[in-house]
């Protein structure tokens, strides 16, 4: 597969589960994709760690220090797996797990070389000493529990955006 | 536990439980949607394939359950888990109660677990003082119900949304809404403060990797992904057949489990996690205490049931039971129903306490067609069959039936004889049996031409 | 062409009528039918009861009366199935039995399998009559692996109709002893049953056990429904 192809399938695939998605080409097409996601009363975390993050300008006045106080992350994420549609946080280098599951919107950035064609793709790495968490995200936060009725959004973010730069 | 009867009686329970209208309802539209959903989810993929793969790897742990149990344990220990083996119930719930009082924990935040439904871990810590709030939403829902799960994917699938409304605003003090949107929203709000409040988060796992130490956890809702980091003590109980060789040989089930289950490729949020926070890190639990729940799986591995511990749990099985869906789970009276559940509680509980459940199976075999790992269900239930005639837990008329039936069967004057009698005797059975079994059959022909001579 | 025919408990006792179709039928097609005399019963309620000791007197029995090598016909996926699926593992590996079962399994079919693979008989331009639908029954599709071979019979009647019944291989609640020991819930299965073939709006509902067809025809009578219950060697036999 062509790397065009794999970025087509995983936005595809992340579609499938319900998230909502994008491709960018560039640092401006990426801030201004950013941007259109946040609202003014909206209170953002970004963790400003990786290069993307740290070139991202989110309106100071928007801006919060920690994922409790935040109704939205903005955050780029360790890795794409097409095979499931998964994003994928982890802990490493001192990233919050938190950031993904408490505020009520997740937009997530994930670099284009850093999608993987299947879970073994991705898992092969680990096979010694794993950091402490890896999850992966497969859509929204959902439950069925009453009477099989589709709920998006129980305990995690009832929205996921995801931004392939 | 003393409240448990000494033997269960489905008779009974299904009896009542095929009175309840919107149960059978409810229990109709569940495993129905589950079963399509699994077809669409497994359909033009190698899904037999992986069924042999994962059904080798199980094999593979049990042939050797005690090394993996070990290899695990050293693992996780490495990692900076602590990890406790229970041999049975009682010894896991004291071992859970004992890590929590050590570490000063009262409020206790639980994600979804079927082995602490199997050693009754709720009731031991509430009666000790603590609370324990169960956060997935149906479990929840269960829970205030003081109820049982009565599905072990969907817990709260016998309710409907006008039952959970009322049950919101008499137990939370809400208005009444049936709206499941609302619902699900106000319970956000409820366990939101639960989660950022507790001392102590309880887990099941689903697998565990002894390569890496590693538990791997999946959840559509996100509480369990609460529940292990934002505690400071997160505390994992799980049974050692959970145990899968190496990450690699996890993503066969990962491909497998949420598929069964409900059909999706991945639960929204799947999480391996690998001991304690390490330095740096920003989240994480910073104490993992990890039970190695035995209580009888030893005992089944080195037997001949030993296939049923390959079971992942996804409910498959259940979904596509006719018996299941026609009564609901609570008719078992099980921690564990369904198909996988009559065999595991049979050979957990004992065939004194749960012989009767052997009966609820027509031995159809769709749950054989299903499951992801290929446990022999309709064939170890007629095994167990078979250990309940040679325990002497069937009836004694039937055992006379039987043995009259071995005797006859080998004589066609006899068999004749029989044949007749049934015939004669047909009338009178059918009178006295009034509005039971036999008046449910056709009459017995007159004649049997078709069995004349050549 | 010789083949031996076993007619079965049921069919003996309530249903001669669809032992005489069946024998129509091979013979239509040039089989000369032998019934072996003292047949009786092929063990299947004990088997499924667990009773092995009792189980393994029928099959013994089973076996001798059906010596010989002709094929061995049943019209009942569920007798066929134990004959040709349980038998061998009745008896310990250096059992002669073991043997005598494996060989009398190789040459048992159940009544449509032996229509459809030996005869051809969905070739031969059958007449049926009406709109048809059919159970599949659970040892005769899930354990003999029987799914098509009715349902190319059915479809091939000239001036018949054949309808597909939704879920047709869901279990009608019969399960031999369980329809004894549970009955409330079998009653509510086969009413499931019931109300699916009603609405195909068929007017005969077919298959190939009798088990399952008598189970079926007490919910369909307790509906009040006018569907007529039939058993796959009837249909066949009346476009003869």
């Amino acid at each position: 597969m062509t790397e065009n192809s794999i970025v087509e399938e995983f936005l595809k695939r992340c579609e499938n589960v319900a998230a909502k998605t994008v491709r960018v080409h560039s640092a401006e097409e990426l801030q201004s994709a950013v941007h259109e996601r946040l609202f003014d009363n909206d209170r953002v975390y970004c963790p400003a760690m990786t290069e993307r993050e740290k070139t991202l300008v989110i309106r100071e006045e928007l801006r919060v220090d920690d994922c409790f106080s935040a109704n939205v992350t903005v955050e780029e994420v360790l890795a794409g797996i097409v095979e499931t549609g998964s994003i994928v946080c982890s802990s490493e280098g001192g990233r919050s797990l938190q950031a993904s599951v408490l505020p009520e919107r997740h937009i997530a950035i994930v670099a284009t070389d850093r999608i993987f064609a299947t879970l073994d793709d991705f898992f092969s790495r680990y096979d010694e000493d794993p950091p402490n968490n890896i999850t992966l995200i497969t859509g929204p936060s959902r439950t069925a529990d009453i009477e099989l009725t589709l709920t998006i959004g129980v305990h995690g973010p009832k929205s996921l955006d995801i931004i392939v730069a | 536990m003393n409240d448990v009867p000494k033997t269960l009686n489905f008779r009974k329970r299904s009896a009542q439980a095929v009175q309840d209208g919107t149960l059978r309802q409810a229990m109709r539209t569940a495993t129905d949607t589950f079963t399509e959903k699994r077809s669409q989810g497994v359909a033009s993929l190698p899904i037999e394939a992986w069924r042999d793969q994962a059904s080798e790897i199980k094999i593979g742990v049990l042939d050797d359950l005690h090394n993996y149990v070990d290899r695990f344990a050293a693992s996780a220990t490495r990692a900076g888990a602590v990890v406790h083996r229970a041999p049975d119930a009682a010894s896991a719930r004291d071992i859970v109660y004992n890590v929590l009082k050590d570490h000063g924990a009262k409020r206790i935040v639980k994600a979804k677990s079927m082995v602490t439904e199997e050693i009754h871990l709720n009731r031991h810590l509430e009666e000790r003082g603590m609370k324990v709030v169960e956060t997935d939403l149906g479990e929840y829902i269960v829970q205030i119900a003081e109820e049982s799960p009565s599905h072990i994917l969907a817990p709260a699938i016998h309710k409907n949304r006008q039952q959970i409304g009322r049950l919101f605003a008499d137990k939370l003090g809400v208005e009444y809404s049936e709206d499941p949107e609302v619902l699900t929203g106000i319970a956000r709000e409820v366990l939101r403060q639960e989660f950022l409040s507790a001392d102590a988060g309880i887990t099941g796992a689903n697998f565990a990797v002894a390569g890496t130490g590693s538990i791997a956890m999946f959840t559509n809702e996100g509480n369990g992904r609460m529940v292990t980091t934002l505690p400071k003590l997160h505390i994992a109980v799980l049974t050692i057949e959970k145990i899968v060789p190496t990450l690699a040989d996890l993503m066969t089930f990962i491909r497998l489990l949420p598929r069964s289950a409900t059909g999706q490729p991945l639960s929204s949020y799947l999480s391996v996690i690998t001991g304690t926070r390490r330095p740096g890190d920003a989240t994480g639990a910073e104490a993992l205490h990890i039970v190695l729940v035995d209580n009888g799986r030893s005992q089944i591995a080195a037997g001949e049931f030993r296939d049923i511990l390959k079971c992942i749990r996804c409910s498959a099985c259940m979904n596509v039971c006719p018996v299941y869906r026609t009564v609901g789970g609570h008719a078992y009276g099980s921690t564990y129903p369904g198909p996988m559940g009559i065999i595991l509680t049979v050979l957990l509980e004992g065939m004194e306490h749960a012989h009767n459940l052997l009966d609820a199976t027509t031995l159809c075999g769709a749950c054989a067609d299903v499951c992801p790992v290929r446990v022999p269900i309709p064939h170890l239930l007629r095994e167990l069959r078979k250990l309940r005639v040679k325990e002497g837990f069937t009836p004694s008329l039937e055992r006379m039936a039987m043995a009259g039936f071995g005797m006859a069967v080998q004589s066609p004057r006899l068999f004749g004889l029989g044949d007749r009698m049934v015939k004669a005797a047909w009338p009178v059975a059918t009178f006295l049996g009034g509005k039971g079994v036999l008046d449910r059959l056709p009459k017995p022909a007159k004649n049997t031409a078709g069995r004349r001579k050549s | 062409m010789r083949a031996q025919l076993f007619t079965t408990c049921l069919v003996n006792t309530f249903f001669p009528g669809t032992g005489e179709a069946t024998r129509k039928l091979l013979e239509y097609f040039g089989v000369e039918v032998l019934s072996p005399a003292g047949q009786t019963c092929c063990g299947k309620p004990p088997d499924s009861a667990g009773y092995t000791k009792e189980v393994r007197a029928a099959a013994r029995h089973f076996l001798s009366v059906f010596e010989g090598t002709e094929p061995i016909v049943i019209p009942s996926g569920s007798c066929a199935s134990m004959v040709k699926n349980h038998y061998q593992h009745l008896f310990e590996r250096h059992d002669p039995m073991r043997r005598l079962a494996e060989e009398t399994a190789n040459r048992t079919f159940e009544l449509t399998q032996y229509l459809v693979g030996e005869l051809r008989a969905h070739s031969a331009g059958l007449r049926g009559r009406g709109k048809i639908t059919y159970h599949s029954s659970c040892q005769l599709s899930r354990e003999l692996g029987v799914k098509e071979e009715p349902l190319i019979l059915l479809k091939s009647l000239e001036g018949a109709e054949f309808v597909e019944l939704p879920h047709a291989d869901r279990c009608c609640g019969f399960g031999g002893t369980f329809m004894a020991k549970l009955p409330e819930v079998s009653m509510k299965m086969a009413d499931e049953k019931a109300e699916l073939i009603e609405a195909t709006g068929a007017d005969t509902v077919t298959g190939c056990d009798h088990g399952c067809l008598m189970n079926i025809a007490d919910a369909l009578k307790r509906r009040g429904s006018r569907v007529k219950v039939k058993h796959i060697a009837q249909v066949l036999a009346e476009g003869l």
